[in-house]
């Protein structure tokens, strides 16, 4: 494992304009990650996690501020290599899990490896690693409306690792879970995370899943905490809320 | 192409919409497919060689009127014309005719000595021939009437004269096969000389003339000659080629050409704001997924050659569907309007089976090229809050 961060921002701002409103969802956030860490980034809603998130797979751009991504500038990036860059070293997931409903589960895991330079036979194998991996061998033909909700975000996860990316993204994961679906979620990213060496950022509400992660950051109005810092009033509110999850 | 599984998928995801676009598309395509068979057989069939030969003179100002008859030998005498023979549309009624458009096909009263000469092009046993031409009361069938009519040699064929006062009780002798598509009965022109002056009227009169040309040169040397020579008469004429001659009873129906014409662009828009319209709409429902694919790596590029797929998909689908059905359609067409068009150029000849394929590819990118652009070009971020 080396020191070297994966992941490294530098006063980074966002802001939205929308029509004369202006949000700045970030403000001045330095982050570093180090490869092999599983962060779980907490804050109340509307804090800038997402943002965050969006900002290191290169989903949309900065307003101002560096980030560099696995030794990549990646607001230098060109919008095609972009593509490139996240479909080679991002895997992204989503809260809503977002499986493209006409395929199946082998499908939908085996969508990004079209991209790449392999042949028909290394990507049925690659996604059915992939699916065994995360315990549904056994779902391979089945479409996203004949899954449960735990299943469908494992498999959105199997499909967010099958090329073997560098950095795994979760925004809210088990946000749409219920309680024992959203243990099987985190268990397998912290597996993934232990077993595996993938780099792990998660966004989340919910204290209990933070638990998963090595090391928890929390975000404030736009501004990056810094590491052990918690909102002055966070262990009173939000821990209740989270509870109906 | 990897893509093309999902592009299938894809396009294929709403099953009743995917339904109902390629039926009307199909529907589309097959009208405009027959349409332009139609008109490439009209005005762009390569004339039979024997028909190139073949000139037709009627009376200038109707076909319905007639020249007289010694008109013939002075044709004959044209340079360039190697036989001229006369015959006459008898029109008629076979049994129930006038309520039954099946026992509908064209008669002709012809020199039955002559005609043989000018139309080389019929294949007849010789035996039948010679049986046809020595018997003034027998006719000959082509096949597809013969089979239609359920008539074979030896049975008797009653036709109750309309155009003409004169009942026809004839003999089948023959049935013939025809390379440029003729389609009818033919009988001894005799048949209605002698019922009219049965009548007390006498006829030395001729409805059509067709000429053979020695060569194809001659051709238009010969319906200048033909022309001129009756200008000043009491009965002018006009002598086109066969091919033309057969267009201009299609003439009565107005500006052929232009009716076709504008119905095919019309129904190529049609379907154009059928298809745009479905797209736009299937593409807007999937704004979400397209944020989706980028995330997963797909560039705009790739997004936007997907959704162009997919449409191209629905419309070479409506369009293989269509092409089938028109060419189902144009054999049905061909012995209907054998009169006017050879049957075997009523089909979708190469150059209507281009020009279909490239209009259902023109509808599939047109109709699809702006949804698609658009939506490939919406921001990830943008893409994926979309709610569904
Ligand atoms: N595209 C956008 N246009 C305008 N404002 C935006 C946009 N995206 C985010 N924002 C604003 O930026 C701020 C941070 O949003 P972000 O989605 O990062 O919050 P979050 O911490 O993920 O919240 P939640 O927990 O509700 O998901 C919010 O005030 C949000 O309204
Ligand atoms: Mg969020």
């Amino acid at each position: 494992m080396s020191n070297e961060p994966i992941i490294r921002t530098s006063d980074l701002h966002k802001k939205f304009v929308r029509d004369e409103f202006e949000v700045h969802a970030l403000t001045g956030a330095n982050l570093e990650v180090h490869r092999g860490e599983f962060i779980a980034l907490m804050g109340p809603s509307g804090s800038g996690k997402s943002t965050l998130l969006h900002l290191i797979a290169a989903m949309d751009r900065p307003t101002a501020g560096a980030i560099e991504v696995l030794g990549q500038d990646i607001a230098s990036l060109s919008e095609s290599a972009v593509a490139r860059w996240r479909n080679h070293h991002i895997g992204f997931v989503f809260q809503n899990f977002n499986l493209i409903p006409v395929l199946t589960a082998h499908e939908n895991v085996e969508l990004p490896l079209k991209l790449t330079h392999l042949k028909k036979g290394e990507r049925h194998q690659h996604a059915l690693t992939a699916l065994k991996l995360v315990g549904l061998s056994d779902r391979t033909d089945h479409y996203p409306r004949q899954l449960s909700g735990g299943q469908e975000q494992r498999v959105a996860i199997a499909r967010a690792i099958v090329t073997d990316p560098d950095l795994l993204l979760c925004d809210e994961p088990t946000g749409n879970l219920d309680a024992r679906s959203a243990q099987e979620v985190l268990t397998l990213l912290a597996r993934l995370n232990k077993e595996h060496g993938k780099t792990i950022v998660m966004v989340t509400h919910d204290p209990h899943a933070a638990h998963f992660a090595s090391k928890i950051r929390h975000l404030d109005k736009g501004e990056l905490l810094p590491e052990g810092e918690v909102p002055e009033d966070w262990r009173a509110a939000p821990m209740a809320s989270d509870d109906k999850t | 192409m990897r893509f093309l599984p999902l592009i299938l998928k894809n396009s294929l995801r709403n099953r009743r919409r995917s339904f109902l676009t390629i039926s009307s598309l199909a529907i589309s395509l097959c009208l405009l497919g027959v349409l332009m068979a139609l008109y490439y057989a009209l005005f762009f069939s390569e004339p039979k060689a024997d028909q190139a030969l073949r000139l037709i003179t009627r009376h200038r100002v109707s076909i319905t009127m007639v020249m007289p008859l010694h008109y013939r030998d002075k044709i004959r005498a044209v340079p360039g014309v190697r036989e001229v023979v006369t015959w006459q549309w008898f029109g008629g009624m076979y049994k129930n005719e006038q309520r039954e458009q099946k026992y509908f096909f064209p008669r002709f009263g012809v020199e039955a000595a002559r005609m043989f000469d000018v139309y080389r092009n019929f294949e007849i046993p010789e035996d039948q021939k010679q049986a046809f031409m020595s018997d003034r009361r027998a006719c000959i069938l082509s096949r597809r009437v013969a089979e239609a009519q359920e008539l074979k040699i030896g049975d008797r064929v009653y036709i109750k004269g309309n155009i003409f006062p004169i009942d026809l009780d004839l003999t089948v002798k023959g049935i013939y096969d025809m390379d440029d598509g003729n389609e009818g009965l033919w009988f001894h022109m005799e048949q209605i000389e002698e019922g009219l002056k049965r009548l007390g009227s006498s006829r030395s009169f001729a409805g059509t003339f067709t000429i053979l040309a020695e060569s194809p040169e001659a051709v238009p040397r010969i319906q200048n000659a033909v022309d001129e020579m009756f200008a000043n008469s009491e009965a002018p004429t006009r002598t086109e080629t066969e091919q033309a001659f057969g267009l201009s009873f299609l003439a009565f129906l107005g500006n052929i050409k232009l009716i076709l014409m504008s119905i095919c662009a019309a129904v190529t828009f049609t379907i154009l704001l059928v298809a745009a319209n479905t797209v736009a709409m299937s593409v807007r429902e999937r704004v979400r997924e397209v944020g989706v694919l980028k995330t997963l790596g797909f560039t705009q590029q790739k997004i936007l050659g997907l959704l162009l797929g997919e449409s191209l998909a629905i419309s070479l689908i409506g369009g293989a569907i269509g092409l089938l059905l028109a060419q189902g359609l144009c054999r049905v067409l061909a012995v209907g309007l054998a009169g006017f068009v050879p049957p075997d150029q009523l089909t979708i000849q190469l150059p209507v089976f281009l020009a279909l394929l490239g209009i259902s590819l023109l509808i599939g990118v047109a109709s699809s090229a702006v949804p698609a652009w658009n939506a490939a070009r919406t921001p990830i971020l943008d893409a994926l809050r979309v709610t569904d």
